[in-house]
């Protein structure tokens, strides 16, 4: 999937503790353009609910949330 | 202003100003003892961080509507009209408040600042300026509980991913962290991180406990937000899960705020007494040291280690000898930071602030107290059992390269804690 995705931002969240990588997604959102796409790579495993709750509840889309290795990654697109 | 949107403000102001509120409202002598005790105030020098300051943008509201003097000679009464610039210095003193409660001990009236600008972010949230980070983290918290089915099966991964670190760093095949067991006695409310779960399994396995691990965090938003019903929907979350398991316990992780919601305010919120017995995760690992169901070795821990009350657990939560117990247990180079206990600088990470970029520069500022307190104590190891204190004094520490290593209280026990496990527990452990 994530080879498909024009990604517009990318975020390094490794090592930050939930709920930081859900603050910086959000922060970051309005740096790309509604459509665009963030790529974040994050370390916490709390991050896999986190982000998609926090998308759901803001109206984003997760397009796609997947573990590889160590590191969970993420492409969250900007709907509004 | 609208005629409407007044109303709907000083309904906000009517419906949360009750008789001890009120008296605030009348009793301040303006002496500003509080200016010396707040952090903020104390850092930036900023008249708009001074708490009476902060308090006295409601004051003035409250003296416009309610107060007889003031609504007929306003201008001596200082009355004014909750207006856009009004509404704007009120976020910025409102939202940067840590709640830290040090200006209410040193205030001679014990004024609860604090507690005031409850009301401020209501009226805030009422008039549409809410901080929006904070809405939204307290959003996302809310539609997990809504929809926990969906968020069940990356949990349970994580869980288990989790327990086969606990294995790891015991040695004992059998360790795991327990989902959704019932009848367990203790119901473990972590926050999102794992570094909040894996040494609490390891300490709650290896002590022998009956327990399980909850499906949410313990964290709450809605709190600082300022939201009480974001913030009573987010906790029942857990007790709503607390009583279907049939729990006796629930047991709250080093978090500070987590601690005084569920043991103060919940029942505020609520309406509903807390129906549970509450205990912070450091008053069960102190019991389990003394009662020796846990073992630790003393001096494993090199260096000089000091300990940071954080202000929900300490002066607002009155837990103060348990973890200094603990560390005590674990280290013969313990080094009170000074003052501290119910004087203890607040560090400048709590509140929420740490999630506002806009409150960078203020909440760096203010941690000058506590970067001093920590330089004076020559210790180089902290022990903080706050999720936004360590946050706050990891970012102190490398602003100012005070060469610290910070830890978790309970990462601590786990490091001190003799393993019959191999080189790779050694490792996971760190
Ligand atoms: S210390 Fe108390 S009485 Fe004095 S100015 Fe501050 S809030 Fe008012
Ligand atoms: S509660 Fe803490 S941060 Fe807020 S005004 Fe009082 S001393 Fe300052």
């Amino acid at each position: 999937m994530s080879d498909d995705v024009k990604v517009d931002l990318e975020l390094d969240l490794k090592g930050l503790l939930c709920p930081l990588p859900m603050v910086k997604v959000s922060q970051n959102i309005t740096n790309v353009p509604v459509g665009g796409v963030i790529r974040a790579v994050a370390t916490d495993p709390g991050a896999m609910a986190d982000i998609p709750a926090w998308a759901q509840s803001t109206g984003n889309e997760v397009l796609s949330a997947e573990k590889e290795g160590a590191e969970f990654v993420f492409l969250v697109k900007r709907l509004k | 202003m609208e005629a409407q949107q007044l109303t709907t403000l000083t309904g906000v102001i009517d419906k949360k100003m009750n008789r001890q509120l009120k008296q605030y409202m009348d009793i301040c002598a303006r002496c500003a003892i509080c200016k010396d005790a707040c952090h903020q105030y104390v850092g930036t020098g900023d008249f708009t961080y001074l708490p009476a300051r902060r308090a006295e943008l409601i004051r003035q509201i409250y003296k416009k509507y309610f107060d007889k003097a003031g609504r007929f000679v306003p201008a001596l009464y200082e009355a004014r009209d909750p207006d856009e610039n009004l509404l704007d210095e009120l976020y910025e003193s409102t939202y940067a408040c840590t709640g830290c409660r040090r200006c209410m001990y040193y205030c001679p009236f014990s004024i609860d600042t604090a507690w005031i600008l409850s009301v401020a972010k209501a009226i805030l949230i009422a008039a549409g300026r809410g901080n929006e980070m904070l809405g939204q983290l307290a959003d996302a918290a809310i539609f997990k509980g809504d929809n926990a089915a969906m968020f069940e099966g990356v949990m349970l991964s994580g869980f288990e991913d989790i327990s086969e670190e606990v294995r790891a760093i015991t040695g004992n095949p059998e360790h795991q962290v327990h989902v959704n067991k019932e009848g367990a006695d203790i119901l473990y409310v972590a926050l999102a991180g794992a570094h909040s779960i894996r040494p609490a399994a390891v300490i709650f396995e290896e002590a022998g406990e009956s327990w399980t691990i909850s499906m949410f965090e313990a964290a709450n938003y809605g709190y600082f937000y300022g939201d009480a019903e974001k913030a009573r929907l987010i906790t029942k979350r857990y007790i709503d899960e607390a009583k279907r398991l049939g729990v006796k316990e629930i047991v709250v992780p080093e978090c500070g705020h987590a601690y005084r919601v569920a043991e103060i305010f919940y029942e505020a919120w609520s309406g509903e007494p807390m129906p549970f017995k509450v205990s912070h995760i450091l008053e069960k690992v102190d019991e389990y040291i003394k009662a020796g169901r846990i073992t630790v070795d003393r001096d494993k821990i090199d260096g000089t280690v000091t300990y940071h009350d954080p202000c929900q657990i300490g002066r607002n939560g009155g837990v103060f000898d348990a973890p200094r117990d603990i560390v005590r247990a674990v280290t013969s180079r313990f080094v009170e930071l000074t003052p501290n206990r119910e004087q203890q600088w607040c560090c400048g990470g709590g509140g929420g602030i740490v999630a506002m970029e806009e409150f960078k520069d203020v909440r760096l500022k203010s941690g000058g107290k506590k970067v001093e307190q920590l330089k004076a104590s020559g210790a180089s190891v902290l022990a903080c059992p706050c999720e936004n204190c360590r946050l706050q004094i990891e970012e102190l520490n490398e602003v100012h390269g005070l060469g610290l290593e910070v830890w978790q209280v309970i990462d601590l026990v786990v490091a001190a804690m003799p393993f019959k496990a191999t080189p790779e527990a050694d490792a996971a452990t760190m």
